[in-house]
């Protein structure tokens, strides 16, 4: 557990931070603060419901309802550890599923071949958004919040042209009965399966590969990054990238849960994601991060709402309490920062490194 | 009153009793789906979303019935009309194993499989107000007869402009059932009368704004439109703006859907002309008692369908117009 949460020791470019020792243990120790959160919030809900709440098929529930958008923020985590951010992430899966159901119903809407074709279109939509953000954001130097808010606006546009505004719901049944709402090895929901395995392999791709170090290194610094040879351009590029399919994967996922591509479901799913992204521990500055985090940092809403229901409490609440959280595990980050800039001398402004990948005026490149 | 306190307590007396007899009998007679014939009951009422005057007045209704029949509720409602919401809140009520299921589908095909499993938890389930694709997994549904509503708006606006000319409606989106309907019903009677001409559906997204430049837009293309029918209150609302911003408040009428106090206060300011109440208390209190009948194994009516009540601004302070006004808190 503890080595789920970390930065790379190895990171170059740490000049917003202790370089080791002192900086990792403490994030180790935010990482371990929302697992406490998180267990404190069960043991709550399971000694006021000890029945209703403690049971499988409750915490099933649970899980399924947060696979989704796990696989989201497993991406989403990729792209904030650059420093950047993706608004867009709730439209391109709805745009992936509407154009992947359109897809499905014209080659015939059943089977698994079907599905397959299915699900290569949501991720090729995905991948396409993805790539179109990156590029802009990386070489057109147009800011992440602007690019992918823009993207947004324009995936969901194009979604309801498509389908002027109305749910498509031509799903095929393999789908919804082996995806959405299946089992494997008997009580395991497949949904959770398939989000398990992406946030392992995100867990493998951010800790232990090349590209992580440099997710990490291009967050942390991208002028010291430019310098020691990485292409930050295209780093960034294969970032947004990775997020959009990503979104595009859960647009499947989503069809195959809902049976509708739920057009106007999805406009808080951004910023749920972020803010689970945000609770587990990554700094929405760039350069620190965890997969695990995120995970425990979604699971903390979800198991709020699906508590706040059982106990009988407006479900109202769930808002107020993920809010709370989410300021407290910011202001965490900001209190880190802080005590690792202690000495550093040079900085940029964190407002500044929203621009990230410009390099300042007058600089070379 | 003080009747009804010693039959609240001799019932709490006997649930006592049969509570510590029956314990373990009544937790798996509740799982397999059989029958229950003695309370005390265990419902659960989802809404379709959270604060909303017609589900609040259904509550109210829900509760009281409740009460009549040895029963506790506890209600639970998304914070938007939508089954990405709904459904993990139908999934954490299955959870805490209610004896039945009082829920507005927000989507007839979505919610389909997280109803189900509620079933298949051995939870009686009744429909109220929206529906499903196959309402099969619920004993009984209960809603209003939306077609007739719709029918009942066309009457509202032939009242109002009884010469006849364009109309057009303002809904939120496909796929709810109850105002599918109430569009249909709408259509219906008007392609049976051929003073009026129908323009045709607009959808809003339950977005006034949306519905205020969906209706300034429509102004622009057809400026001689006489009546406009939005099929619920935030249609009604952004109509009403988008009229007021052509500046043809005194031409075109406007007819709404449920009483709830924004929508008197509409029709009392004069922004809209009519409004279709439904009865949603009705429909509540029928939820419980078919829900009972089903735990007790009682004969259950598959299919209810209420009525409704044109309010116009001559009865809304009479004491039928007073009655069929929603409620905002219990």
């Amino acid at each position: 557990m503890s080595g789920a949460v970390s930065t790379p020791q190895t990171a170059p470019a740490t000049a917003d931070r202790a370089p080791s020792g002192v900086g990792a243990r403490i994030l180790r120790a935010q990482g371990l603060q929302i697992v406490f959160i998180l267990a404190v919030i069960v043991v709550f809900f399971s000694a006021l419901k000890p029945d209703a709440f403690l049971s499988v098929s409750n915490f099933r529930g649970i899980v399924v309802n947060t696979s989704i958008l796990a696989v989201l923020g497993v991406g989403m985590t990729l792209v904030i550890v650059t420093g950047g951010i993706d608004l867009s992430v709730g439209s391109v899966l709805v745009f992936s599923g509407v154009v992947a159901d359109k897809t499905m119903k014209a080659l015939g809407g059943q089977g698994w071949g079907v599905a397959a074709v299915g699900l290569l279109v949501a991720c090729a939509c995905g991948l396409g958004w993805g790539v179109l953000n990156g590029v802009i954001i990386a070489k057109g130097k147009v800011p992440p919040l602007i690019t992918t808010l823009g993207s947004l606006g324009m995936a969901l546009g194009f979604s309801q042209i498509m389908t002027t505004g109305i749910d498509l719901r031509d799903v095929p049944d393999v789908l919804v009965n082996n995806i959405g709402f299946g089992n494997v090895f008997g009580q395991v929901p497949s949904l959770s399966v398939i989000s398990l395995v992406v946030i392992l392999l995100g867990y493998v791709v951010l800790h232990h590969t090349r590209f992580g170090l440099y997710t990490f290194a291009v967050g942390s610094n991208a002028e010291a990054g430019r310098r020691v040879g990485i292409g930050v351009d295209r780093h960034l590029i294969k970032v947004y990238a990775l997020c959009g399919l990503l979104a595009g994967f859960a647009g499947m996922m989503n069809l195959s849960f809902f049976q509708s591509t739920t057009i106007s479901g999805q406009s808080n799913t951004n910023l749920n994601v972020i803010a689970g992204v945000v609770i587990g521990g990554t700094s929405l500055f760039g350069g620190a991060g965890s997969i695990f985090g995120t995970v425990i940092g979604l699971l903390i809403p979800s198991t709020l709402q699906n508590g706040f229901v059982i106990i009988g409490v407006q479900s109202f609440w769930q808002q107020v309490v993920v809010g709370a959280v989410l300021i407290a595990a910011v202001f965490t980050d900001q209190r880190r920062r802080a005590r690792s800039m202690a000495g550093a001398t040079s900085r940029t402004h964190p407002l500044l490194r929203l621009r990230r990948g410009t390099p300042p005026q007058g600089e070379p490149r | 009153m003080t009747r009804h306190r010693y039959l609240a307590a001799g019932a709490a007396a006997m649930v006592l009793l049969t509570a510590a007899c029956s314990s373990s009998n009544t937790a798996s007679s509740s799982s397999s789906g059989g029958t229950k014939k003695n309370g005390p009951y265990k419902i659960a009422f989802v809404q379709g979303v959270a604060g909303d005057a017609f589900y609040i007045t259904m509550q109210c209704a829900i509760q009281a019935e409740a009460k009549t029949v040895n029963a506790t509720v506890n209600v639970q409602g998304p914070q938007k009309f939508d089954p990405t919401l709904q459904t993990p809140i139908v999934q954490s009520v299955v959870s805490t194993k209610p004896d039945a299921l009082l829920i507005a589908p927000t989507d007839v095909s979505a919610m389909q499989q997280p109803i189900a499993q509620a079933q298949k938890a051995g939870i009686k389930v009744v429909l109220v107000d929206t529906t499903l694709k196959d309402p099969s997994v619920a004993v009984s549904a209960i809603s209003s007869d939306n077609l007739g509503g719709g029918k009942a708006a066309f009457d509202a606006i032939k009242q109002l402009v009884p010469g006849g000319g364009k109309v057009l409606l303002v809904s939120v989106q496909p796929g709810i059932s109850t105002t599918d309907d109430r569009a249909k019903g709408f259509q219906q009677a008007a392609a049976a009368d051929s003073t009026f001409k129908d323009l045709g559906i607009q959808y809003d997204q339950d977005d006034p704004q949306k519905a205020a430049q969906i209706v300034s837009a429509a102004l622009q293309k057809d400026p001689d439109i006489v009546g406009i029918f939005a099929t619920n209150l935030f249609s009604a609302e952004g109509a009403a703006t988008g009229i007021r911003q052509a500046g043809k408040q005194n031409q075109v009428k406007i007819v709404g859907f449920d009483a709830g106090p924004d929508q008197v206060k509409a029709l009392k300011d004069g922004t809209v002309q009519a409004l279709v109440a439904q009865q949603p208390g009705t429909i509540g209190k029928d939820g419980v008692d078919q829900a009972i009948a089903s735990l007790k194994g009682d004969t259950v009516t598959a299919n209810i369908k209420t009525e409704f009540t044109i309010l116009t601004k001559d009865n809304i302070d009479s004491a039928d117009g007073q009655a069929a006004v929603y409620k905002s808190s219990c």
